[in-house]
Order: C-alpha cells, then sequence, then structure tokens
C-alpha cells in the first residue's frame, strides 16, 4: 500500500484496495439470466488472486468488467476507489490496466513488435525506443527476434499467449488480470510464465488476477477466489 | 501521429481489400471527373455563347403585333411594313450600349444606257409607287472574304465613287476599268413624300470573277448577283439627304453585354423606331448552337448524379463490409484503449489516403475519357437538334441573307478545360463522399464497448 501513503496519511479502510467490487451483477444484452449475481470482492496491490470454477460459471465475464470493457448492471467496480463507470475507461485500460485475453485478442495482421508497440504508443508511454523495449519484453517471454517479427496468424497458440502477456505488462499497469495464461503452454514455459508473474506480484507490487483451472497457479496464489453460479467465494 | 503511421501501416498490411475499394473509388472518380468536365465545359460554351449571341440584337418586324393592328385590306402590298430607316439605323448606332455595329446599305438603281443581265425578265414590280431599278447598288463585300469572288482587272475601292463590277456585266456593256458609268435610284421626302432622283457617278475600279450563286432570289435583273454593283458606304449614304429615305439599311447591332439589351430597346424606341419593329437577340440561331450543348449538359448533369449517388451507395456498402470485417480488429484496439474518435480517426485517415491515391489516378483517366466521351454525347446531341426544319426567328426584311448566327456551324467538339475548380470539386466530392460513407459505418461499430465486439468475434 506504498503507493497510497504518499503524504503519510492513513487512509481509511476502503482506500486499502486497488480494486474493489461492490455487489456487481452483470447480464449480456439480449439475455434474461444473470452472468454474475451480487459479486463483492476487492484486491490489493502486490498479491496474487487465482479465479476458479466451472466452465462457463462467469469468470471470463467477470475479468471483462474488471479490464473496464464493459459496465456492470448493478452494482460498482471501485478503481482505486472511483467508479469505472464514472472513470474514462479508454484511459484505464491503456495505462491502469494489463490483460491477459483467453482468446489472446492480439492484431492478427501485425506482428508482436507492432502489437507491443501500438500498445504502448495508445497508452501514451513516454519510452523513446518502444521497439527495442518491445523487444525485451519479449525476449523475457521466451521468444526470439525472429519469431517476433512474424505475423500474430503465423504464431502458435503460445507463442501468441506469451505475446499477450508481453503486451499486458508492457505499460507498467497497477492490476494484471490473465484469463488462462498457461492454458496453452507446456510446463516448462509455464513455469517461466508464472515466476514472470509471481515477481510482478511480489517485486514491483502489482495485483495480479489470474483465472485457471491449473493446481500449479492455484497453487502459488496468495489467495483462492472460487466462482459458482454467478457469485464469488473466497477458497477452494 | 501514431495514428497515421499505423494506417499506412493496415494499408500495407490488407492489400487484397484495399485493392478493391480502390477500384471502386477509381471508377467512382474517374466516371464522375469525365462528367464533370464536361458539364463545366458546356456550362463555359454556353456561357461563351451566351455573351456572343446575346449580345447580337436583331430588330425586326413584328408581324404578330403588325398583323394584330393592321388587319390585310385588299389592294395593300407587304412592301408597306415598317422599316428601319437608315437615318435611324446611323442614329441607333450611335449608342453609348454599343460595342460594335455591321451596317449593310443598298440601293436599287437603273441606268439609261446599261444592259442589264436577264433584262425584261420577271417584269417591274411597284413598290410604294416607285419602279425598281435593274441594278442593285451594295457595300456588302463579304463574297470577297469568302472567296466567292475575286478582282480579275483593276483593284479595290480606294475612294468614294468608285465601284466593282461582275466579268459578266463589264462584258455585256463592254465597261473596262476607268470607264464611267451613271446610275440612278429615287430618293422620297419622308415628310411629304416628294420624289427625288439621285444621281450616281461612278468609275470602275475593278471587274470580279463571280462564283456566286446567280439567283438567290427571284429570277429577274435586280435580284441577279451579276448585276451587283460594289460602291462603298459613303457612296451609298452620301446621296441621300436629310429627311430622305430610299436607301436599303439594315444594321447588326452588338451590345456591349447583354443586359443591356432593355436599355438600349429604350434609347432607340426614344430614336423613333416603330412600334411595329421587335428589338431581340437571336433567339434562333442560339438555340440551334446551344441546344446540343445544353442537352449534353443536362445528359451529364443527370449521369454525374447517378454516379456520385450509385457511387456513394457502393462505396458505403463497401465500407460497411470491410468495417464489419475488421470489427475484431477495432475491438482490439478498444480492448488496448484506443478512444473511439482516434480508431474513427485512423479508418478514416486509410480510406482518405486510398482515395488520393484513385484521385491521381481518377483525374488522369477521367481527363483523358473526357474529350472523346464527350464529344461522342455531343455528336449524338447534335444529330437530335438538327431537325430539317428550323423554326426560324422572326421575318427580317432588312436582312433576308440571315444573322451570323446561321454563319456559325453547331458546335462540333469541345474544347476540354480542366481547371483548378474542377479539381478542386472533384477532391471535395471524393473526400465527402468516403467520410461521408466512412463515417457511417465507423460510427456504428464504435457504438458498442469494447466486450460487444470482441464476444462477437466467431
Ligand atoms: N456475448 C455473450 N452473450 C451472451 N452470453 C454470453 C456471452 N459470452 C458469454 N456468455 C455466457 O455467459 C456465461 C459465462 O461465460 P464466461 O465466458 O464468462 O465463462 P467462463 O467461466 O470464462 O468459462 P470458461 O472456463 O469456459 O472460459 C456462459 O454461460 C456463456 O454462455
Ligand atoms: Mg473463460
Amino acid at each position: 500500500m506504498k503507493a497510497m501513503n504518499i503524504d503519510g496519511i492513513d487512509k481509511p479502510e476502503n482506500e486499502k484496495y486497488v480494486l474493489s467490487l461492490k455487489n456487481i451483477s452483470y447480464k449480456y444484452e439480449k439475455t434474461t439470466k444473470n452472468v454474475l449475481k451480487n459479486v463483492s470482492a476487492d484486491f490489493e496491490t502486490g498479491k496474487i488472486y487465482s479465479v476458479i470454477g466451472k466452465s462457463g460459471s462467469g469468470k471470463s465475464t467477470l475479468l471483462s468488467l474488471i479490464a473496464g470493457l464493459d459496465v456492470c448492471t448493478e452494482g460498482q467496480i471501485l478503481y482505486r476507489n472511483e467508479d469505472l463507470k464514472i472513470l474514462d475507461r479508454d484511459e484505464y485500460r491503456a495505462k491502469k490496466i494489463g490483460v491477459i485475453f483467453q482468446a489472446f485478442n492480439l492484431l492478427t495482421n501485425a506482428n508482436a513488435i507492432e502489437n507491443i508497440v501500438l500498445s504502448m504508443q495508445i497508452s501514451g508511454n513516454e519510452t523513446r525506443d518502444k521497439t527495442g523495449c518491445a523487444y525485451g519484453l519479449l525476449q523475457k517471454m521466451g521468444i526470439d527476434k525472429e519469431t517476433a517479427s512474424r505475423k500474430i496468424l503465423k504464431l502458435s497458440g503460445g507463442e501468441q499467449q506469451r505475446v499477450g502477456i508481453a503486451r499486458a505488462v508492457s505499460n507498467d499497469p497497477d492490476i494484471i488480470i490473465a484469463d488462462e495464461p498457461t492454458g496453452n503452454l507446456d510446463t516448462e514455459t509455464e513455469s517461466d510464465v508464472l515466476k514472470i508473474l509471481t515477481s510482478l506480484a511480489h517485486e514491483s507490487g502489482k495485483c495480479v488476477i489470474i483465472v485457471t483451472h491449473s493446481k500449479k497457479v492455484s497453487s502459488i496464489a496468495d489467495c483462492v477466489l472460487t466462482m459458482k453460479d454467478g457469485g464469488l467465494a473466497a477458497g477452494k | 501521429m501514431y495514428i497515421l503511421t499505423n494506417a499506412i501501416k493496415n494499408l500495407t498490411r490488407n492489400t487484397g481489400r484495399n485493392v478493391l475499394a480502390a477500384a471502386v473509388i477509381f471508377a467512382v472518380i474517374a466516371a464522375a471527373v469525365a462528367a464533370l468536365i464536361i458539364y463545366n465545359t458546356a456550362g463555359g460554351v454556353i456561357a461563351d455563347y451566351k455573351t456572343r449571341f446575346g449580345s447580337q440584337v436583331v430588330i425586326s418586324v413584328d408581324i404578330d403585333k403588325y398583323v394584330g393592328s393592321n388587319p390585310p385590306r385588299g389592294g395593300q402590298s407587304a412592301m408597306a411594313l415598317p422599316q428601319v430607316t437608315a437615318a435611324q439605323s446611323i442614329s441607333f448606332a450611335d449608342s453609348n450600349y454599343i460595342r460594335e455595329y455591321t451596317m449593310r446599305v443598298s440601293k436599287d438603281v437603273t441606268g439609261d444606257d446599261l444592259k442589264a443581265i436577264d433584262e425584261g425578265s420577271g417584269g417591274v414590280f411597284p413598290m410604294g409607287g416607285n419602279t425598281l431599278g435593274d441594278f442593285m447598288l451594295t457595300n456588302n463585300f463579304d463574297d470577297f472574304e469568302s472567296g466567292m469572288r475575286y478582282i480579275k482587272d483593276g483593284g479595290p475601292i480606294m475612294n468614294s465613287g468608285e465601284c466593282l463590277i461582275s466579268e459578266e456585266f463589264a462584258d455585256l456593256n463592254g465597261l473596262k476599268t476607268g470607264d464611267k458609268i451613271e446610275l440612278f435610284g429615287s430618293m422620297s421626302n419622308a415628310e411629304d413624300g416628294t420624289k427625288r432622283t439621285a444621281t450616281y457617278s461612278l468609275t470602275v475600279a475593278g471587274i470580279f470573277y463571280d462564283f456566286t450563286d446567280e439567283y438567290p432570289g427571284m429570277r429577274m435583273p435586280l435580284s441577279n448577283k451579276r448585276n451587283e454593283i460594289l460602291v462603298s458606304t459613303e457612296t451609298l449614304t452620301s446621296s441621300m439627304l436629310e429627311g430622305e429615305s430610299g436607301l436599303a439599311v439594315s444594321a447588326v447591332f452588338y451590345l456591349k453585354d447583354p443586359q443591356m439589351l432593355a436599355d438600349f430597346e429604350a434609347e432607340i424606341r426614344g430614336k423613333g423606331l416603330s412600334d411595329y419593329m421587335a428589338v431581340r437577340t437571336d433567339e434562333a440561331g442560339y438555340n440551334r448552337i446551344v441546344a446540343p450543348v445544353e442537352g449534353l449538359m443536362g445528359f451529364t448533369l443527370t449521369f454525374l448524379i447517378i454516379i456520385l449517388a450509385l457511387g456513394a451507395a457502393i462505396i458505403a456498402l463497401l465500407c460497411s463490409i470491410a468495417i464489419r470485417e475488421r470489427k475484431y480488429e477495432i475491438g482490439v484496439l478498444r480492448a488496448m484503449g484506443m478512444k473511439k474518435k482516434r480508431v474513427a480517426l485512423g479508418l478514416w485517415a486509410e480510406l482518405i489516403m486510398i482515395s488520393c491515391l484513385c484521385l491521381c489516378f481518377g483525374i488522369a483517366a477521367g481527363t483523358l475519357a473526357a474529350e472523346p466521351i464527350g464529344n461522342t454525347l455531343l455528336a449524338e446531341q447534335t444529330k437530335a437538334a438538327q431537325t430539317p426544319d428550323v423554326p426560324r426567328g422572326p421575318i427580317n426584311l432588312n436582312n433576308p441573307r440571315g444573322t451570323e448566327a446561321d454563319a456559325i456551324p453547331p458546335l462540333e467538339q469541345l474544347d476540354i478545360r480542366v481547371g483548378t475548380p474542377v479539381i478542386m470539386q472533384i477532391i471535395g466530392m471524393t473526400v465527402c463522399l468516403v467520410s461521408f460513407a466512412g463515417f457511417v459505418s465507423i460510427g456504428k461499430i464504435t457504438k458498442y464497448e469494447p466486450i460487444k465486439i470482441l464476444s462477437e468475434r466467431n
């Protein structure tokens, strides 16, 4: 919470969390059933959270709302105590949160470098050598220069996933959310990726939220949340 | 800035789709350019003719009005129609509204010792109590200009009192250059109608070959072209005293500006022009030349509207397909935090860049195509306008050989004009069209929250 205590005054309890869900409900357009019902949770910086649950239970939907891709039908999502409904969500997505999508959501006609550089440009990142920076990030994810210059369409699922991770962290966001980030990776690469995510939380003080089916991922989490029947509960 | 560089990159990333869009935009632009150029050129031609014909004043008998108030009675000859007298013509020409004028003066004369070709045929017609002479003195040298007459012996008229005669007339009377002839014409006092005989003592300055049609009118000495004796305007006008009539004068006046017609008419009515004379511009001649061009203009305007409407529809459709295809891309950009406005700007920049390329080629192609297409269309219109029985304008007794418009052939070739305005119009139209088409579909797609765009990906 060091970031919050700039002037040394203790913040009230509700400012302890970088992200708070307050009784949120959500239903997709033109549907009647609530995918999320009355979900409440709080997230702190410097911690890894894992969200588990059956397929179709609403995990990805929850992440989309946290990512600011839509607003909840009821309740509030607070980022540093500010309602996402009121916040400039474009700005929020560009700078405050990094998303690793289940379906990657990369620009398939561009290459890995271009994807990351564009993301940095959109967020107004002031790094001079954006291309060099992008190479560095990709290298950390085990992607070499040749692969990085190939169109996304011509990359394997695992490679795309790693490009997605590199993009998510490229703007140094407060929150990183990942939807099955290791689903397409072999155990060795999975370990590498988990190491990176752990260090982002524990060393760089990010709030990392991971949706996963993997026991291994859950085992490294500081807190495990379970999605069931549209609700979210702590523990397995 | 990155929006633009990204847009440029996108152009090369999606070549297939862009080439298709470019081809359509190119075709629309080329067709619109050709149509617009033809339209503007035709407009220019019309404006030009408007100034030319609109400024040529025709003064003629208003037959309807005249017959309406002077129903023909038995024995009254058509020759009693009102006329513009020589003195009037000369005074009309002295006007501030007149840029220039031409004046044809002629006088029928007799000669005691001279024989006329066709003498004795056709008989002698009474004209307002006078007898018509056998010879026509005229100041009309047009046939020399057109090459139908040229001097065989002697030279052109240098002084007042000199004349030119045809070879046939010279042979018939045994005349050669330097010979003197004497002719007589009847003048009458405009007030009391008293007659006077004017004498023309002329020296033959030259003899010409004459290849004109010998009988443009009736077969009688006076209308036989070989009996014409050409003299200077001054020779003719100086023979008439003030207050007399007797010369046939036809004047063509050219206004400084077609708008001055009403003022000019008021002025010459004040100078004594009869109420039975109509003052107008040469509408018939104008229509004959301008009708095909106007037809062409109307046709191209319709074509232009169709092309633009159809082009707009096709481009809009193409845009909406292209943008729907790029829905996922837009969703990704939005998910990455790009603002709607910027996404739209990027897409719009791509469209505009394609359009600019198309503009360069389209304008070139359209310009090249405009001339042959324009001329083909014009030929069609001219054919359609050339009905064998062209209705003539009001009867012009003073100028039976027609006005200048008759001498101007209908337009056969368009002199294509491509000016900066045309190019600006095209660029403006293209940008509007493409922007409109683009924004409709861009607006539709960016309206949604990114989750919707992304979730509809598959
Ligand atoms: N765009 C949509 N419109 C309507 N319903 C949707 C839409 N997207 C998802 N759903 C429904 O919402 C529910 C939750 O979906 P979600 O993708 O959040 O599940 P999940 O927990 O991420 O599943 P998985 O583990 O398979 O990824 C599912 O029943 C799904 O059918
Ligand atoms: Mg999911």
